[in-house]
């Protein structure tokens, strides 16, 4: 889907290049992050645009000392994900259920990968939002451990655990749902 | 370095995570772990596609830099968010220290310049004062008994520093008065702080005048003590006499100081010019006084002589004396003599002090020093040396000022950030959590 983007001519070739790697390497697992959290495709869209603008625009602050440059973008992703939780919460409550591609099972095996599909899809949609999120950042977004606890501003330990106790906790409710 | 919540993990957690790593990167899995690799597999087929029509969009936003939001029913969100708008702010965090370090230095270059504008005015009437000042004209020559006190002339010449010269109409009428003797020069001037005064001359051609001077000097609150020493010394080095003193200091907040002081006439010229120019001190105003006593002088003399004559007389009369009635009338007519001579003695003393050691009234009040534009000279490396030293130290007060009104604000701004920050953020978890 990603086509490649000529760079133009500019002093700051160099950050530019970076910044069109980093937009090619990460834009559908950003907006895969930000559609689990938000669970809301028009939302999801223009906050993934408004992460890529705002890392864009701060792409000379950007401090690898502080960490890998995908933490960084998922960061002013995450930020900006939550402001709209926050402005969609002022205004009205909007629940989007998540979507669910309209696969028709042939065999039984792929009806009970269906099943299986779908009792996961609701156990995560069961999930407060703060594990919900560390699910899209592990399995949607594809980050490590170490880039998750980046995002979240919490140490890579406890940014493991709190992976492995949700999975945990999603595992027994796929279970009792089955 | 580790955080504060680094800790180490179990083993079972850290097997479960290396099983779904493992999963995700197509490896094989511990059988323990099968379900929460099975599950793994499931949440990551489960991940949301990003539409084709969207990712043109945001592909072309990227190729022509040009970010906005995608979804038109939201235009006012986006344009909130939109970069144009963002780009507008200017770093305040730039220019606001560069604004405040340039404006000490404009405040500092105002304010030296202020202070050199005060020295040259001052200097300025200085200078346009001693061309006014007219020496004591010589008296004419009045040597008629019992009318020296009255026809005496006497010149009283006034400068006050700040302002325009004045003359007492004393000094007027005796300078209209004055016949065609030769002149004496004239009385020196004095221009501020650092500005030599032309030196007085002593009157010459044998004529007996008295001087005086009355000196008010300015000096800094705290400088009062400073300067009285230094009045001292002056007074030590030229050989005078401090006949009376008055130095009342207030721990810097005010103080000043009189003195009376008497001093050789033939040092009067360099006693006032060194009184002049002390250090840390300026001339607010300075009155030169003289008086020409040569009649009277000149007058006490000859009735001492004529007493002296008379005694002599009275003497040889006694001695040719043969009746009792002439003795004793001559014996009386010599005691009173006697006294006349006695009075005319001890009046001449008196005039010949007066005219020997000249009589100076000091007085010095704090205040305000202007500084002096000049000293006298060119552009010297030592004047723009010490220039650039007030300049630097003027700009380090006012900095320092604005540095003091500034931290307390600083600290405000980076509390009212702070909590700012953590409110939000707190916001961001709450909205996380009920997401």
């Amino acid at each position: 889907v990603i086509e490649s983007l000529p760079a133009r001519e500019s002093p700051t070739t160099g950050a530019w290049e970076r910044f069109e790697a980093l937009y090619r390497s990460s834009r559908n697992d950003l907006f895969a992050y930000v559609m689990t959290l938000l669970r809301d495709r028009a939302a999801a869209e223009d906050v993934t645009a408004v992460a890529f603008e705002r890392a864009y625009r701060r792409r000379r602050t950007f401090d690898r000392r502080r960490g890998e440059e995908r933490a960084w973008l998922f960061g002013i992703a995450r930020n900006a994900a939550l402001d709209e939780l926050r402005h969609r919460r002022r205004q009205a409550q909007l629940v989007v259920d998540p979507e669910a591609p309209a696969t028709d099972p042939v065999t039984d095996e792929e009806a009970e990968v269906a099943l299986r599909r779908t009792a996961v899809r609701s156990a995560v949609a069961q999930l407060p939002g703060s594990e919900r999120e560390i699910i899209a950042l592990k399995f949607h977004a594809g980050l490590s451990n170490a880039e998750i606890a980046k995002v979240l501003g919490v140490s890579e330990s406890n940014a493991g655990t709190m992976l492995y106790r949700t999975m945990e906790k999603l595992r027994r409710a796929c279970d009792a749902t089955a | 370095m580790l955080r504060r919540d680094e800790f180490p993990l179990d083993p079972e957690i850290v097997s479960g995570l290396e099983s779904i790593d493992a999963t995700l990167t197509g490896e094989a899995v511990d059988p323990r772990h099968a379900e929460l690799a099975e599950l793994a597999l499931l949440l990551a087929a489960d991940r949301p596609v990003i539409e084709e029509g969207f990712a043109r969009l945001l592909d072309q936003q990227v190729r022509e830099r040009a970010f906005s939001s995608p979804s038109r029913a939201r235009a006012a969100g986006a344009r909130r968010k939109h970069p144009a708008v963002r780009r507008g702010r200017t770093r305040w965090w730039v220019w606001a220290p560069a604004s405040a370090v340039a404006a000490s230095l404009v405040a500092a270059v105002v304010i030296v310049a202020g202070e050199s504008r005060g020295g040259s005015s001052n200097g300025g009437s200085a200078a346009l004062a001693a061309p006014l000042m007219k020496a004591p004209a010589s008296a004419r020559r009045r040597e008629t008994l019992g009318q020296g006190a009255a026809t005496t002339p006497s010149t009283t010449t006034q400068m006050l520093a700040p302002i325009a010269p004045q003359h007492h109409s004393g000094a007027q009428s005796a300078t209209s008065s004055a016949g065609a003797s030769s002149p004496v020069p004239s009385p020196p001037s004095t221009g501020g702080a650092g500005v030599p005064a032309p030196l007085l001359q002593p009157p010459t051609g044998g004529r007996k005048v008295i001087q005086g001077a009355q000196l008010a000097l300015t000096t800094a609150p705290q400088r009062v003590d400073q300067v009285s020493q230094e009045v001292y010394n002056v007074i030590g080095q030229q050989n005078g006499i401090v006949k009376a003193s008055s130095v009342t200091a207030n721990g810097g907040h005010g103080g000043y100081a009189q003195f009376q002081l008497s001093v050789p006439s033939s040092n009067l010229a360099r006693t006032m010019a060194a009184l002049s120019t002390l250090p840390f001190a300026h001339v607010s105003s300075r009155t030169d006084n003289t008086q020409d006593v040569t009649n009277d002088y000149r007058v006490n003399q000859q009735r001492l002589n004529d007493a002296r004559a008379l005694h002599t007389s009275l003497l040889k009369q006694l001695a040719n004396a043969t009746t009792q009635a002439q003795i004793e009338s001559l014996k009386a007519r010599i005691h009173d003599d006697e006294g006349a001579i006695a009075a005319d003695e001890s009046a001449l003393r008196s005039l010949q002090r007066r005219v020997g050691y000249s009589q100076i009234n000091l007085q010095i009040n704090s205040g305000s020093i202007p500084v002096p534009l000049h000293h006298g000279g060119g552009f010297t490396l030592g004047k723009a040396a010490h220039d650039a030293g007030t300049v630097l130290t003027v700009a380090a007060g006012v900095a320092l000022i604005v540095l003091a009104a500034l931290v307390p604000v600083g600290l405000i701004l980076a509390l009212l950030w702070w909590v700012t920050r953590t409110a939000r953020r707190r916001s961001r978890q709450q909205a996380l959590d009920l997401a």
